[in-house]
Parts: structure tokens; sequence; C-alpha cells
């Protein structure tokens, strides 16, 4: 469309995106876009798996036979763009469509690869993950590796970690506070009955139900909740002496305590869960609880499932490798 | 079996640790293919992707989606790439699945694209099919509704009108082509 352009026009044009606001360039961008046009069904694709939220198609100029793209419905340039919940689903999806390949297909392994912005390949406007089925050999994405140097290695994980902090830092700087008033509560459990020692907690139930916690902190920033929950917290910390005499703690100030500090929360949150879930308090925060705690509970049954159901025999020669 | 990975996360080996939660951890990569290039991968030992549920998966990504705002944000780079190497022939070379998230500039040198495959008509059509069909199963099988009900529980109803339609269709269309 753009090379019938005559300098005029173009010139004309790019005055109008100049003045554009970030809506309308949004707009300009989906309206330009291939896979938009795809998704709506303007533009022929052959589409292996769609619903509401996604759409998979196999590549018109594909790395290997059967090189899908995943693209969700909703127009986004890079995946920065994209809302947290919606990642999640896109590479969900993607696992599962990684997992047919190997199953259906036969192949020995799977990229998943994802390229943002223009000096990352990226050639499309439109986000996109490429699941790219391989085999052996077939020299299809050949990432060379080279050992770097211990002190740009230290740059930049100071840089990076740091700017990752900022990031999630909402969450910690709570917990940190929660911290203290926890630390101290473990130690008054621990005078009061030192004689007492109990096995540590699954490791499992421990890890799930900190999502939740982590989740339900990001969403209810006021959550004065928490500091009600506060005085049953004592009993499972008695319960967690063992966890919390660990040496890790004296080792790392920053990082040991703070989880101890999220698991015992969590424990709580989610007994609060379901207790919410049985009176039916029905404020909109107790409902987020329930969802949470719901999730977490199943995901317990998802390892076990995905496991069992997996008694393919591809999935574990592909994992078996390595062995 | 010794895995490096697993020795990171239970800090046995000392590595830059860029970020840590209960369930994941990322460092910055000794062996990459640029500085900077981070790997993010599960504290628990799973091999490939498919051996991990789905909420772990999710997780993983939304941290993976920060780590690369992250490197956008510190490094100044103009670009990131998300990359899983799935399997021996995919170019794993750890056995603990991870997601290798590479800072990228113009002309940093690295080249990740692959040639186009030239295909004949119809080449890639049982490919196409195959896919299709077991991908069909697999969504609106047991393993999707797993994972439905984690994320909402009205969407598992919307699943399971949706097969309902398709088998009436299916039946209606069968009822009118008989006579």
């Amino acid at each position: 469309m753009e090379q019938q352009m005559t300098e005029e026009q173009r010139k004309e044009l790019e005055e109008k995106i100049k003045n554009m606001s970030p809506e309308e360039l949004k707009e300009f961008q989906k309206q330009q876009c291939i896979f938009c046009q795809i998704i709506s069904g303007k533009v022929p694709s052959k589409k292996v798996y769609e619903d509401d939220k996604v759409l998979a198609v196999l590549d018109v100029n594909p790395a290997a036979i059967g090189h899908v793209l995943l693209l969700p419905k909703e127009h986004y340039a890079i995946m920065p763009q994209i809302p947290d919940p919606e990642i999640g689903y896109l590479f969900s999806i993607a696992k599962h469509i990684s997992q047919s390949m190997l199953r259906s297909l036969k192949v020995e392994g799977t990229n998943i690869f994802v390229a943002n912005g223009l000096a990352a390949g990226q050639k499309a406007q439109h986000f996109m993950i490429h699941i790219i089925p391989r085999k052996d050999g077939d020299g299809v994405l050949n990432i060379s590796e080279h050992l770097v140097p211990l002190e740009k290695r230290e740059k930049a994980g100071e840089m990076v970690g740091n700017r990752m902090n900022e990031l999630m830092g909402i969450q910690k700087e709570k917990v940190l506070v929660q911290k203290k008033v926890d630390e101290f509560e473990k130690e008054k459990g621990k005078e009061e009955n030192s004689g007492e020692t109990e096995k540590d907690e699954d490791e499992p139930a421990e890890t799930e139900i900190v999502e939740a916690e982590f989740e339900e902190e990001k969403k209810s920033k006021k959550d004065k909740e928490e500091t009600e929950e506060e005085p049953d917290d004592k009993s499972d910390q008695e319960d967690k002496e063992d966890d919390d005499s660990d040496d890790d703690d004296s080792e790392e100030e920053k990082e040991g305590p703070e989880e101890d500090t999220e698991e015992t929360d969590a424990e709580d949150d989610d007994e609060d869960a379901k207790d919410d879930e049985d009176s039916d308090d029905d404020s909109e925060e107790s409902d987020q609880k329930e969802n949470d705690g719901d999730s977490e509970d199943n995901s317990e049954d998802d390892v076990d499932e995905d496991t069992s159901d997996r008694g393919n025999s591809d999935l574990d020669d592909i994992a078996n490798l390595f062995k | 079996m010794k895995c490096d990975y697993c020795e990171i996360a239970k800090k046995e080996i000392k590595d830059d640790i860029v970020y840590e939660d209960d369930q994941v951890i990322a460092v910055i990569k000794d062996l990459a293919p640029l500085p900077g290039t981070v790997s993010l991968f599960p504290k628990e030992h799973l091999t490939i992707i498919e051996l991990a549920p789905d909420s772990l998966v999710d997780h993983l990504f939304k941290i993976a989606n920060k780590l690369s705002v992250a490197l956008f944000e510190s490094l100044g780079v103009q670009g990131t790439n998300i990359v899983v190497q799935n399997g021996t022939a995919g170019g794993q070379k750890v056995p603990h699945f991870a997601i290798d998230i590479i800072p990228r500039k113009e002309n940093d040198g690295l080249d990740l694209q692959w040639k186009p495959l030239q295909l004949m008509e119809g080449e890639a059509d049982s490919a196409f099919s195959t896919l299709k069909d077991d991908l069909g199963k697999l969504v609106l099988g047991a393993d999707e509704k797993k994972k439905v009900v984690s994320s909402g529980k009205t969407e598992v109803v919307l699943e399971k009108e949706k097969t309902k339609d398709g088998e009436e269709n299916y039946m209606v269309k069968q009822l009118r082509r008989r006579p």
C-alpha cells in the first residue's frame, strides 16, 4: 500500500503519525497490522488453535515444518505492554503447543522464542511467540555461548538486580515490615515454649500458598486484614520454629527471614480463604482470597495429574536424554 | 544426578542472583550468547517445560516479562529475546528447564534468525492437521479443564458449552445428511 504513495502523501502520513496520541497510534498500528487482519479473518491462515484470547497459526515462513506462531488477539507491539494475566495465559498455551509437538509430530525438541523490538529481530508490530519443532542437527536456532568476564557479570547483575527489586519493590517493602513484626513474635514464641520441636511443613504446600499471598499483596495495598490476622500467626510460628532456627537466616538477613514470614503469613491467609469459603463472607477481598486459595489448591493437583497424565513415552524420552 | 541449576537454587554455587522468590530464581549467566543474559528457572528440578504445571509456567513467564523490562531499563538495551530451549535437539545444555532472557542491541553480532524453509505446496499439510487435531483434543480435554478451573470458574462453563454446541452441530449435520 505504502509503496504506491507519492512523496507528498508519505510526508502527510508521517506528519499525521507524529501528531497522534498513543491511543490513536495503537489504533493506527492495528489497522496496518497483518496479524490483526489474520486474527479478524481478513487474511487467510492455517489455524491450529483458537480461543477467545489467543490464536495459533502455522508460520508462512517457517523455520521447520510445524512452526507455530501464537498471537494474542489484542494488539500489543511488545511484551512489556501485555498485562500479567495474559502473559501467563499465553505461555501456558505455548507450553501445551510445545507438548503437542513433541507428542504428535514426534520431534525431539522445541524452541519457544520471543523477539522484543527490532534489535532482537522482531519483524511484525504484533507480539508473538514462536514455537518451533526441532530435530537433532537441523541447525535452526544455534545459540553459541561464550564465557562472560566476571566483572561484566557482576556489573550487569547489580544493575539488573536493583531494577528488578524496584519493579517488584512494593511487595518487598511490605514484607520487610511484616517480617519485623513476625520476627518479634517468633522470638516470643520461642521463649514461651522452647522445648517444643516439630517437623517442617511439606514443601509443596508452602510454595503454593506463598503465591496466593504474593498476589494478594499486589491486589490489596491497604490490606488491613493482615494486621488483624497477626494474633493467629503465633500458633503457626511456633510450629515453624524449626525453620526459623535455620542457618541461612543469619547468613542472609534479607532473604532468609523474609521467606519465612511469607510462609507463615501465606498459610494463615490460605486458612482464612478456606474459612471465608465456608462462612460465605462476601467482601471483595475474601472473594479474591477464595479464588487464590482455590487456584493454589488445584495447582497441587495439577502437579500430580500432570505427571501421571504423561505416561506418554515421548515426553519421558526427551526428558531422559540427559541422563 | 548433579545439576548446576539445582546447586544454584540451593546456594551451593554462588552466582549473581538478580531475582528470587519461593518458586523461581534468576541469575546472570556466565556462559551466555551476550553479556547480561539472564537465566530464569524454577527451583524445583524439572527437565523440560512440559513437566512444569501451568501455574508454574504462568508465574515464570510473568517474572520473565519483568526481567525483560528490567533489562530494557537498566542496561539500556533496544530489545530482548526470550528463549526456551527444550530438549537437547532444541539446544538445551543443562538438564533443568530454564528461560533465557537475552538483552539485544543493534549490531551486537548475535544472529538468531533462521532461514525460512522453502516448502512445496501442501508439504506442511500433514503437520498442520496432526497438530490441529492434537491441540483440539488437548485444549478441550482434561488438561485444559484443569487449567481453566484454576483461572476462573465461569470459563469452565464456557468451554463446556462450546463442546456441547460442537457436538450438537455435528449431530444435526449427521441428521441432515441421512436422507
